[in-house]
């Protein structure tokens, strides 16, 4: 546990939304400094669940989180964003009354004074969101507050940030377009743990993956390990997978089994 | 009760809103221009003596309107940022109005001039927001208690603050102020300084309250917390330091409106905050729950409609009659209120 390249790590987490209901059941991950780690599993596997017992939105009832050595377990996110975690729920991850500057400018709130040059940074890494700083989140497109969520969990300059399914509901070209601009913000330095929906998608760029079933990160190996998986390939990939091999290898880069999920 | 699902606000709609409201208002004003010979009967009869020219009932019964509606604005703007920001519907509210009235009227007695009293009044209620929140609802949130629960205690709140201020104040009416009023004639209206001086209270109490939400950090935070609470923490606000803030305003504002209205009525009593507080909520609603600016547009509505609708009434009794009807047939209309933003439904 106290590797030095460890950057964080969950111990066998037991965590859950109701009193005597328990949705992860000794889940453990050990993420290296400026890793790219996918977690995929079925609906309902505890995904999301993992990722806000991580950053203190769901009760850790055993077992530990550390960062950096320091055990932050059940800490308020407030604080975890102070030491430099940042979070990009799934759904509802921007505040649509709010402009789009007013998003960036609350990702910063605990750190106005460096909020003007992370928003200029922003701006460059998206610059859409700089030509219409001023419309309103609410009015966006999915993809475009896909961005401004990412946007803002970057403005706090975090050294971890916690993805949600950012492709999900995305058309494959946008897919495409977030699962590269993850792995540009991974290359800047920032380790990433991205839950994804799109499992091939997912695993071809990522560092490393872990697989989630029931509530129990069931195994873990590189992304092309996984890949090659055939007990992954039955259970996460599937057919239709198989089917799109062809085209897969012919350097498509559309997600082939994308389920565009609208909502929860 | 509040559907945590925000999604698709229509902003690019505002503008839309606006110029809507105000070719009705003009409309309304042709109206009440050219129909008024029946009324111009009766307004001779209330028209001052001192005065050359005719009052006009209705364009008096408008102004009147527009002043009651400020002044309801003033009162409930925090009853709706208290419901943006946490969900609860507070019935104590009213409570909240009358103490503002009643700390006035106890430094009135103690024989401080007015405008201090005012001060003290806000100050007050400021500080009862902020007690309220520390020793109560905060504890409430903290344990998860939902807003509907929450609603019961501000009821069972407010029964026990309309007795406590009545203890207080004692079962009579009170004045702040004993001067009579004097009233100045503008064309075919008439007002007096004391309603002047609190519609430009008014008027810029709520500017500040406009300018607090858009161009403040803090302000701006206050919406984001208003917008999605869960994502606002995750994003680093301190929620309940936020909602702390919201609590002292809308204390201070509720006090500030207290003493007003009693100015505005030249009377007041334990139960003043509680005869408005029905139309509290009315403004509110029919502005758009949740909405910053909800609160200010319903009451408008809301004032001007019960003022102009006595011209035509047999008897003013039935004048919150209409407004309710109103609200409900605009809900029918736009579920989500004047501004209020679409909730997208699944
Ligand atoms: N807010 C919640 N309250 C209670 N149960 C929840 C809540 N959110 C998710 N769950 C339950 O937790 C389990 C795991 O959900 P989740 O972590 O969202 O799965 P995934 O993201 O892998 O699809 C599901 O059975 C779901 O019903
Ligand atoms: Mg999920």
């Amino acid at each position: 546990m106290t590797d030095p390249q460890t950057i964080i790590s969950a111990d066998h987490l037991i965590a859950g939304y109701l009193p005597g209901v328990d949705i992860l059941n000794g889940c453990s991950m050990d993420v290296k400094e400026g890793e790219l780690i996918g977690v995929i599993g079925p609906n309902g596997a505890g995904k999301s669940t993992f990722l806000k017992a991580l950053f203190g939105l769901v009760p850790v009832r055993e077992g530990k989180v550390q960062l950096r050595g320091e055990d932050i377990t059940n800490l308020k996110a407030d604080k975890l964003v102070q030491r430099g975690i940042g979070f990009v729920p799934q759904t509802e991850n921007v505040f649509p009354t709010l402009s789009i500057e007013e998003n960036l400018e609350m990702g910063a709130y605990q750190a106005p004074k460096t909020y003007k040059a992370q928003r200029a940074k922003m701006y460059d890494l998206f610059p859409v969101l700089g030509k219409r700083r001023n419309q309103q989140a609410g009015s966006l497109s999915g993809g475009e507050r896909q961005m401004v969520a990412m946007a803002r969990a970057l403005m706090m300059d975090p050294s971890v940030l916690l993805l949600d399914e950012p492709s999900a509901g995305l058309s494959p070209d946008r897919q495409d377009e977030t699962f590269v601009r993850t792995r540009d913000i991974n290359r800047t330095g920032v380790t990433v743990i991205m839950v994804e929906q799109n499992a091939r998608r997912c695993l071809q760029i990522c560092d490393r993956g872990y697989v989630l079933d029931q509530g129990t990160s069931a195994y873990t190996a590189t992304g092309q390990e996984l890949l090659a998986d055939p007990k992954v390939i039955e259970l996460y990939l599937g057919t239709l997978g198989a089917d799109k091999d062809d085209e897969d290898d012919a350097g498509a880069v559309v997600a082939p089994d994308a389920t565009t999920e609208k909502s929860e | 009760m509040r559907n945590a699902d925000h999604a698709g606000p229509k902003a690019r709609h505002f503008p839309l809103r606006i110029a809507l409201l105000s070719t009705l208002t003009v409309a309304a004003i042709t109206v009440i221009s050219a129909v008024p010979a029946q009324a111009s009967q009766l307004a001779t009869e209330v028209a001052d003596t001192a005065g050359g020219t005719e009052t006009n009932l209705l364009l008096q019964n408008l102004l009147n309107g527009i002043t009651f509606g400020l002044l309801l604005a003033l009162a409930s703007v925090g009853l709706s940022l208290i419901y943006a920001t946490t969900g609860l519907s507070n019935f104590a509210h009213g409570e909240q109005v009358t103490f503002g009235a009643a700390a006035a009227f106890a430094a009135v007695t103690a024989g401080a001039p007015i405008l201090l009293a005012a001060v003290f009044a806000v100050l007050a209620g400021g500080a009862s927001g902020w007690l309220q929140d520390t020793v109560l609802w905060s504890q409430l949130r903290k344990r998860r208690i939902a807003p509907m629960q929450q609603m019961i205690v501000s009821i069972g709140l407010a029964l026990a603050a309309v007795n406590l201020l009545q203890i207080w104040m004692g079962a009579q009416r009170v004045r702040l102020s004993t001067s009579i009023e004097v009233r100045y004639e503008f064309g075919p209206v008439s007002i007096g300084p004391q309603t002047m001086i609190s519609m430009a209270v008014c008027i810029v109490a709520l500017g500040a309250v406009g300018f607090f939400l858009q161009r403040t950090r803090l302000g701006r935070a206050t919406r984001a917390v208003s917008d999605n609470p869960a994502l606002a923490s995750a994003t680093g606000i301190s929620v309940n330091r936020v909602i702390r803030i919201v609590w002292i305003m809308s204390g201070s504002l509720a006090a500030l409106g207290g003493v007003l209205l009693a100015l505005y009525e030249n009377t007041s009593d334990f139960s003043a905050g509680a005869r408005i507080l029905l139309l509290m909520f009315a403004a509110v609603t029919l502005g758009g729950l949740g909405h910053p600016f909800g609160a200010l547009v319903g009451s408008l509505v809301v004032g001007i409609v019960a003022e102009v609708s006595t011209v035509f009434l047999p008897t003013p009794d039935l004048k919150y009659a209409i407004v309710m009807g109103m609200l409900i047939l605009t809900l029918l209309v736009r579920p989500q209120g004047l501004l209020g933003r679409k909730e997208r439904v699944g």
